[in-house]
């Protein structure tokens, strides 16, 4: 029961992912508050997640180049630094406490959702690629 | 004036240590500041934002893997339920309103991060 239970809220943050609605944070949740997941296997499990979902995202992105690889590429060179530190550092600390860290977290996402102006910013990357033909 | 190579850098950088530390919540930050710092055009920020956390999920994963006790029986049906519902949520993608969504999505993370803090 408990892997169905499992596969559906996969499955559901999915659906949320691929509306540009940060599914991750909401999984993460739901199997350390109800599955009673540790937290650095929940987190790890969504990064994991992550991989296989946003490769199939990125192949219509690049066909539809809009991918500003240039500036990217130095957000990946600093980026992936502070993220080799960050998971060493999370990876480190009493799960405990960055739990709590998380919550907090998150709740600042929540109130930002909450009372975010939607005619502007909850448009998700698949409705843009819809919108504009491949140049 | 930082030239947008730099800000980009930073943005990657503040990327990387929510992704890094939380496991999640790269892309939250980095959009935002795509659009409004960088003033990239909307739908070139997600896109590239996507492009920008892949590698960084990728390393972080990694550490994670070496230094829990990763469970991958337990990590499965997550795993491939995702993959799923990812599919399904780009096929029928546009046909619901997520205006209505974005609101529940803030509300529930609200009342798990307050369970995460004082459970």
């Amino acid at each position: 029961m408990d892997w169905i239970i499992a596969l559906l809220a996969g499955a559901v943050t999915g659906v949320l992912s691929a509306w540009g609605i940060g599914g991750g944070s909401l999984l993460i949740l739901f199997m350390t508050g109800v599955q009673g997941m540790e937290q650095p296997l929940s987190q790890g499990i969504n990064l994991l997640y992550f991989l296989p979902t946003s490769l199939t995202a990125l192949v219509s992105h690049l066909k539809n180049r809009l991918i500003d690889k240039k500036l990217a590429l130095y957000a990946i060179a600093a980026g992936t630094v502070t993220t080799a530190g960050a998971a060493l550092l999370a990876t480190g600390l009493d799960t405990q406490v960055v739990r709590k860290i998380f919550g907090g977290f998150v709740i600042v996402i929540g109130v930002m959702e909450l009372f975010r102006k939607c005619e502007k910013t909850c448009r998700t990357p698949s409705e843009g690629t819809k919108d504009t033909p491949p140049e | 004036m930082l030239s947008d190579k730099t800000k980009s850098a930073l943005a990657g950088a503040a990327a990387g240590i929510v992704n890094g530390f939380f496991g999640a919540g790269g892309g939250m930050v980095l959009v935002p500041l795509l659009i409004g710092w960088i003033k990239m055009d909307q739908r070139k920020a997600f896109a590239s934002s996507v492009f920008i956390i892949l590698p960084l999920c990728a390393v972080s994963a990694v550490v994670y893997l070496l230094r829990t006790e990763f469970d991958f029986l337990r990590a499965l049906p997550y795993l491939m339920g995702g993959l799923v519902g990812g599919f399904i949520g780009g096929k029928i993608f546009g046909k619901i309103p997520t205006a209505l969504l974005h609101r529940l999505f803030g509300i529930l993370l609200i009342i798990g991060g307050v369970r995460s803090i004082l459970c």
